[in-house]
């Protein structure tokens, strides 16, 4: 295996490196930009799997409820949990800001959390006048 | 700025800086990129109406025709519908295909059963084929 005599002789013929270059660093600015996207944009819940049935409806999300497995409630990725006061007026600026108050609203919680804090978040819901609830899944 | 210039690529030829080490090393975060990103599970979404038995607008009538009670009973969480009694999804899907659909369905959850026992009601609802499917937090 002589590699180094047929470099010298094929020097002029040298594949051309740098598009493939370019593309492999854009493959690892994609990596690395969707890991840092995946961690941030959701709370990392289990979910129930279940195929849902409306995913026409989840482009409208205003509010996003998280219940975790503990039962507490928080609404974003690095907030803390939020009583049952406070998630009350933030629904009621979430519902008086748009025009299809429950489609503004979705509820994520955790599969293995119990219905007690799930029971509460509805029943906020409904004092706040709203019909119907979205509940989100996990797509096995 | 002149990169494509053939003649600077002639004078360039002798000093070529060796890249086979930055690919080397470029591949490498490539691949532990690729292992270690954890893409998010796709979601969907369940609809069900929502009502609370403390409001006045929730008469007997609306109530009683079919209710999934689902409850702990001996630990475990249990479907309960009218006589029947079941604990696993395919046993109440059995059921609810005899029912008519027309009417609804409420779906009446107690405090202490698990989140996934109570969306797993609406779900097996919604396949078979309830268009309103009422969730009603137990008191």
């Amino acid at each position: 295996m002589q590699f180094s005599s047929r470099r010298n002789q094929d020097s002029a013929s040298l594949v051309e490196m740098t598009p493939m270059i370019d593309i492999v660093f854009l493959l690892i600015i994609f990596f690395m930009v969707a890991a840092q996207f995946a961690q941030q944009a959701k709370l990392d819940l289990q979910l129930p799997e279940e195929k849902g049935g409306s995913l026409q409806d989840s482009q409208n999300t205003g509010l996003v409820i998280n219940i975790r497995e503990d039962g507490a409630i928080v609404l974003e990725t690095d907030a803390p949990p939020i009583t049952l006061e406070i998630l009350d007026e933030r629904i009621q600026s979430a519902i008086s800001s748009t025009g299809s108050p429950w489609e503004s609203l979705l509820i994520r919680a955790d599969k293995n959390a119990s219905s007690s804090a799930l029971n509460d978040v509805l029943r906020l819901l409904n004092k706040h006048g709203l019909s119907a609830t979205r509940i989100a899944t996990e797509v096995p | 700025m002149r990169f494509s210039s053939s003649q600077d690529k002639h004078k360039l030829n002798r000093a070529a800086v060796n890249l086979s080490s930055m690919i080397d090393v470029t591949f490498l975060l490539l691949v532990y990129f690729i292992v270690t990103t954890v893409l998010a599970p796709p979601e969907d979404l369940l609809t069900p109406a929502l009502k609370v038995e403390e409001g006045t607008s929730l008469t007997k009538e609306e109530l009683d025709p079919q209710i999934i009670e689902i409850r702990l009973q001996d630990g475990q969480p249990v479907y309960s519908i009218g006589s029947h009694l079941c604990s696993d999804r395919n046993a109440l899907a059995e059921i609810l295909v005899t029912l008519p659909v027309e009417p609804g369905l409420i779906i009446r959850v107690s405090n202490d059963v698990p989140v996934g026992f109570a969306v797993a009601a609406i779900q097996i609802a919604r396949d078979a084929e309830f268009e309103r499917v009422t969730y009603v937090p137990a008191k």
